[in-house]
């Protein structure tokens, strides 16, 4: 790929850049000042301040606040809830992450390339869901998970598979992946419409030729639409990772709020409850340093896995 | 080896790594500990280092 470079010296002898205006730079800076300000007000000084309350201990009441420097990070060590918590997290951002990602580009893939007459139809209705209010989407979900009148175990009884009867919300062992399911459905459409959107700006021509040349299907997925949306592809799944934390929270707050036994208890939905209902808040910001460091990292070393040469067409 | 034949097992092992990292965060959560969680945090790596792979001989 073609790229043009100005040598090091152009600018330095002024002839890439043309000369500025006295008081350019100070009309630049004033304009940028407001959004800077806002910015330092309600992003930066918040973050400062979940690292400098997590070296105390506060009640988030009282006036007296005392300093125990890594004391709070000590009794993580100790805290099985939060081991759970955070093993919870990670198999949701794992099971999540590859169902929604792969059901998108494959729905994406389908409605794209096999000209479907129904496919706007499909599109709207699994859009749907992204439009609508995560507390709906629980109480919806809460209302297919009943255990007694619910649609999914009322489903189950009218085709005879009463053995396969569960407490979606209520079982151990089930209930996270109840949660990921509501999960998958809020975002799976969105992630396709986007999917869709890349894969309809690729020329025609390519699969016309590659056919010719007796590309399959699947190869023709692989080796033309995947490099072709992979910027895309690469900037969704770096966000979706981040919105699953939070997504995550949402959802198990107004589902199951972190039960049965807190066996459905994630990162965020445990430090609400150290910080707001526990009256532990230096105990739940220090919970908030491990989600923002972790959720940092994962982003971090999946934009580094995923970088690649932006394809021209 | 034929290089379709060789394309087509590398296709097979990235699928069942993928699959195996999957299967291991899923059983790792059902017991709670710090040995179990960074076995999970491992697979979530080689889930990772899989779509680096993947990724190389496009950079």
């Amino acid at each position: 790929m073609a790229k043009t470079r100005k040598s090091a010296g152009d600018s330095r002898r002024g002839k890439a850049s043309p000369a500025r205006r006295p008081g350019h730079t100070r009309f630049v800076l004033a304009c940028l000042l407001p959004a800077l300000v806002l910015f330092a007000v309600f992003m930066v000084y918040p973050t400062v301040n979940v690292f400098r309350m997590s070296l105390y201990t506060w009640s988030g009441f009282s006036p007296d606040m005392k300093f125990v420097g890594l004391d709070n990070f000590r009794h993580l060590i100790d805290d099985d809830q939060f081991v759970r918590a955070f093993q919870n997290t990670v198999t949701l951002l794992v099971v999540v992450t590859v169902v929604t990602m792969g059901m998108g580009l494959f729905l994406a893939a389908i409605m794209t390339r096999q000209k479907l007459r129904s496919r706007n139809f499909l599109r709207f209705v699994l859009y749907i869901p992204n439009v609508l209010s995560v507390v709906v989407i629980a109480a919806v979900f809460s209302a297919i998970y009943d255990q007694n009148n619910g649609l999914l175990n009322s489903m189950l009884r009218l085709v005879s598979l009463d053995s396969w009867q569960q407490v979606w919300l209520g079982d151990q062992k089930v209930v996270l992946y109840s949660v990921g399911i509501a999960m998958v459905w809020q975002s799976l459409g969105y992630y396709m419409v986007l999917y869709m959107s890349s894969m309809s700006s690729i020329p025609e021509e390519l699969y016309e030729a590659s056919g010719l040349d007796g590309a399959s299907a699947s190869r023709q997925f692989f080796s033309i639409t995947m490099p072709l949306i992979w910027q895309n592809l690469r900037t969704s799944l770096t966000f979706f990772i981040m919105s699953a934390v939070n997504l995550s929270f949402v959802l198990v707050r107004a589902m199951t709020g972190g039960g049965p036994d807190s066996s459905s208890e994630v990162l965020l939905s445990y430090m609400y409850k150290q910080a707001y209902t526990n009256s532990s808040y230096g105990y739940g910001m220090a919970i908030g340093v491990v989600i923002f460091a972790f959720s940092f990292l994962v982003s971090l070393l999946m934009s580094r896995a995923t970088k690649r040469e932006p394809l021209q067409f | 080896m034929k290089d379709s034949t060789r394309t087509a097992l590398f296709v097979a092992v990235r699928t069942l790594v993928a699959a195996a990292c999957v299967a291991l965060v899923v059983v790792e959560r059902r017991t709670i500990g710090w040995g179990h969680l960074g076995i999970m945090l491992l697979a979530l790596a080689g889930l990772m280092a899989l779509l680096a792979s993947y990724n190389r001989r496009y950079q």
